[in-house]
């Protein structure tokens, strides 16, 4: 496709808050969704109506550590994401999640699953409903017949 | 959360599979409790209904969380639970279930054989089986398996077995590509022929006497413990292979051609000589060598190596890589037809990493000398580590040595090491 292999190409990402952010064309492609903008479009300007600015942030600097070429299992790298994922809170996590998802990097998906399902584990239900700015929907009667039927998980 | 689709907190849940976790999770609200259905793997640990108050027993709560579930494909149980529980709840999830593993605690279970389903029989239940993991069995008498087609990995810890309810056993699973079989104990006579098999594993508790006679042409890893009379004849991919007897005597070690194996150990308390030199020499091809056996003799009288020549040796093993060898068999290392004799053009080519383990500090001289002639003709030699173990340091004899050992050492700074 392009003819000028020996430079690095460079994309513009575009949040929906107008920040703008330069990334080398091998950094943005983690994202199978621009990877398939590039290829069918040929932008180099590409607008991401559902992600922040904060967040896509985010995003790039996971993708740009994980292309730099060494292996997926490499220590540094495994050291990056588990520093990367502690020290963010669940909100934070729940906003790169869902970029992470709309841009389709599965690899970025996949991580915070398991570290959001890691911090569930330790957490009691209002802690849970909480974080996830989740409303309890049940009625009292309900709630109730849950919480005997699980009687033994509530200790 | 409301902002995250379905898939992702379906795929959150999922990663949850404890059944504590699981079960609080139901409670947050009605999106997470309608996401349950869609959980692949539960796992119940060992102390999970501990404090169980009232008339719920373990085997309800578990089968009344598993009937929520649409396709559960994994299930561990370490908590206690009994034969008709199990067959509840692979009446639901038996077919969808790929990986089981059950703590079944027959072992010290006194009434556990006569009334109720035998809980080995209700696996059959589970017959898309791809990985079946058991602990604490007791199988003898033949299981009432039909057939696991699916079944790649059967592992089995600390069991009490009969030789023909194993038999039965494995017949029911054709195309099992890895077998565990550790801390098993009652097994007298054991043949396997399992076609598809790739790794096996087999540890036999008892006297040590144990017969084993394996067809498996594919079989690329074998370790076994406790045989005393082994025969495996289609070895054509095996690559590593492991044989240690740790209470008693290996009698005959009966293999096909060794081609392919690149790593050997051969490990006990005695191997006749007949078995241990055989398999020395059919190892001909080996990287890596591990050998830790302490006697040798045909009957009980436990006799001193015969001593091994050096050159020949390794000779016979010239793509020998790392060697690790100890006590009894290094001191048998010597230079039985003196090297002075020996033809010049004489190298040890592949050799790299050495480690020796000695614990006496009985013909030093000899020993000396062979550590020597590791370095002298081990053009590749990188690293040579002796460790000097439970050496009765009240024979000044012992001083002498290790004196010897820290001269030899110096000499050698950049390839020896002691510990």
């Amino acid at each position: 496709m392009s003819t000028k292999s020996q430079e690095k190409q460079l994309i513009t990402l575009k949040s929906w808050d107008e920040e703008e952010f330069v990334v080398e064309e091998s950094v943005a492609v983690k994202s199978e969704t621009i990877k398939n903008i590039i290829e069918d479009c040929g932008l180099e300007l590409i607008p991401l109506p559902n992600v922040d600015g904060k967040t896509l942030a985010k995003v790039i600097e996971y993708c740009t550590k994980h292309s730099t070429g060494s292996n997926d299992d490499s220590e540094d790298l495994k050291k990056f994401d588990d520093e990367f994922l502690d020290s963010k809170e669940i909100p934070v996590l729940i906003d790169i999640v869902l970029a992470a998802n709309y841009l389709n990097i599965e690899s970025l998906v996949e991580k915070i699953c398991t570290k959001i399902a890691d911090r569930i584990k330790d957490m009691s239900v209002e802690e849970v409903r909480e974080a996830f700015k989740i409303e309890n929907d049940f009625t009292p009667e309900e709630e109730k017949k849950i919480r005997n039927e699980h009687a033994w998980a509530f200790e | 959360m409301e902002s995250l689709p379905d898939a992702i907190v379906q795929y959150i849940l999922s990663h949850m599979s404890n059944a504590k976790d699981v079960a609080s999770c139901t409670s947050v609200s009605t999106r997470w409790k309608d996401s349950m259905p869609y959980l692949r793997s539960l796992y119940f640990p060992r102390n999970i209904f501990d404090n169980l108050k009232g008339v719920e027993t373990p085997d309800r709560i578990v089968r009344q969380i598993i009937s929520q579930i649409f396709q559960l494909e994994e299930l561990v149980v370490y908590c206690p639970f009994s034969g008709a529980g199990l067959c509840s709840w692979l009446s639901i999830a038996g077919p969808s279930l790929r990986n089981l593993e059950l703590r079944m605690d027959n072992l010290v279970d006194q009434h556990s054989c006569n009334d109720s389903p035998s809980k080995l029989d209700c696996i059959s239940a589970a017959g898309n089986l791809e990985s079946l993991k058991l602990w604490g069995v007791l199988m003898t008498k033949s299981p009432k398996w039909d057939s696991f087609k699916k079944l790649r990995n059967l592992e089995i810890v600390g069991a009490r077995l009969e030789d023909p309810a194993l038999s039965d056993a494995l017949r029911a699973c054709p195309n099992l590509t890895h077998l565990l079989l550790l801390g098993c104990e009652g097994l007298r006579s054991v043949s396997i022929e399992l076609l598809q098999l790739e790794q096996c594993k087999l540890d036999f508790y008892g006297v040590g006497n144990c017969s084993l006679s394996l067809t498996s042409p594919k079989l690329e890893y074998l370790e076994v413990q406790g045989c005393s009379w082994i025969r495996v004849h289609e070895t054509q991919c095996l690559r590593n292979l492991s044989i240690a007897n740790n209470s008693g005597r290996v009698y005959m070690v009966d293999f096909g051609k060794l081609v392919a194996l690149e790593s050997l150990s051969v490990r006990g308390v005695q191997w006749c000589w007949d078995a241990i030199s055989k398999i020395l020499q059919m190892a001909s091809e080996v990287k890596n060598l591990y050998m830790k056996v302490e006697f040798t003799g045909d009957f009980e009288a436990l006799l001193p190596f015969p001593e091994v020549d050096f050159v020949e040796f390794f000779n016979s093993h010239p793509k020998l890589q790392k060697l690790d060898i100890h006590g009894a068999m290094f001191a048998a290392l010597c230079q039985k037809n003196s090297l002075k004799n020996v033809d010049s053009r004489f190298v040890i080519p592949s050799l790299e990493e050495v480690v020796i383990t000695v614990r006496s500090p009985l013909n030093a001289e000899q020993k000396m000398s062979t550590l020597e002639s590791m370095i002298k003709y081990g053009r590749n030699l990188k690293k040579m580590g002796i460790k000097i173990l439970q050496m009765k340091s009240s024979h000044s004899s012992a001083d002498d040595f290790f004196e010897d050992v820290c001269r030899f050492r110096y000499m050698n700074r950049k390839v020896v090491s002691i510990e």
